[in-house]
């Protein structure tokens, strides 16, 4: 029995942090230093999000997919906040079009 | 050189060359017009010309030419279909649409490089005159997309 509270007290926990990063659907994600942080996005599958886009560069960077059908131009300085369909599982990659030299990142449905 | 081992030489050439012709048409890329998801809808007159002018790089309603079946045209049409599909997606709008300030963003392009007389390139206009936007079709499609873009823009996001 006090086992089973354990693990129930375990999953909870787990269950919670892990949705921390997805609090409002929404994941975060910078570009500075001519890179993305993070590189990747683990988002869950099947479910609609929200990615903030910060941008901390001193030039314009564009937030794109060609694969999710994003493009969106980020101001030095500025935030925006793009739309996502529910994903089937799988990688999906973005990049920086004006920037080329920005690694490219993706996000992992899951 | 002597005359003799100049058109030898020439010959070699030519054989070599039509060779390598024959061997490239091994490698026949695929050209897929696969279905779509939410097609644009635009007035008359604009889709008109966007069917004209357009669609060919960015939709999946493709016209494959002749020589898309020769390579190494072949694989110079496949390379533009494919960039021109990645970039822009007529077939694909309701993808877009899904955030609307990327529906917007891709509408001022459009606005933009129409009235900027970027497209279609010189090289698709070449082969294909009905490509080739008149000032009248400019002010057509760039007044239609700035338009769009800015009710797109005002579209409330959930």
């Amino acid at each position: 029995m006090t086992q089973s509270k354990i693990l129930l007290f375990g999953w909870l926990t787990t269950a919670m942090l892990g949705h921390s990063a997805l609090a409002d659907n929404t994941v975060e994600l910078r570009a500075a230093g001519g890179t993305f942080d993070p590189l990747q996005l683990v988002v869950p599958a099947g479910t609609p999000f929200k990615i903030k886009v910060t941008n901390g560069e001193k030039i314009p960077v564009e937030f794109e997919s060609f694969e999710l059908h994003r493009e969106r131009v980020v101001q030095p300085g500025e935030s925006i906040t793009v739309n996502m369909p529910a994903l089937a599982a799988g990688s999906y990659k973005f990049f920086d079009d004006f920037n080329d030299k920005t690694p490219q990142g993706e996000i992992v449905a899951k | 050189m002597s005359p003799n081992k100049l058109a030898r030489g020439g010959r070699n050439v030519l054989l070599v060359g039509a060779v390598a012709l024959a061997a490239a048409q091994l490698w026949r890329p695929v050209h897929a017009n696969p279905r779509g998801n939410g097609e644009i809808v635009a007035p008359a007159k604009t889709s008109e010309i966007l069917r004209r002018a357009c669609y060919d790089c960015h939709s999946n309603d493709t016209r494959w030419p002749w020589y898309a079946s020769v390579a190494p045209l072949s694989w110079l049409v496949q390379r533009d279909v494919d960039e021109g599909r990645r970039r822009l997606n007529f077939s694909s709008w309701q993808d877009y649409a899904t955030d609307p300030e990327t529906a917007a963003h891709k509408l001022d392009e459009i606005a933009k490089t129409v009235a900027g007389g970027d497209m279609a390139p010189w090289h698709y206009r070449l082969l294909h005159p009905g490509a080739r936007l008149s000032d009248e079709d400019r002010v057509t499609l760039a007044r239609w997309a700035a338009e769009e873009a800015r009710r797109s823009a005002a579209t409330p996001t959930s």
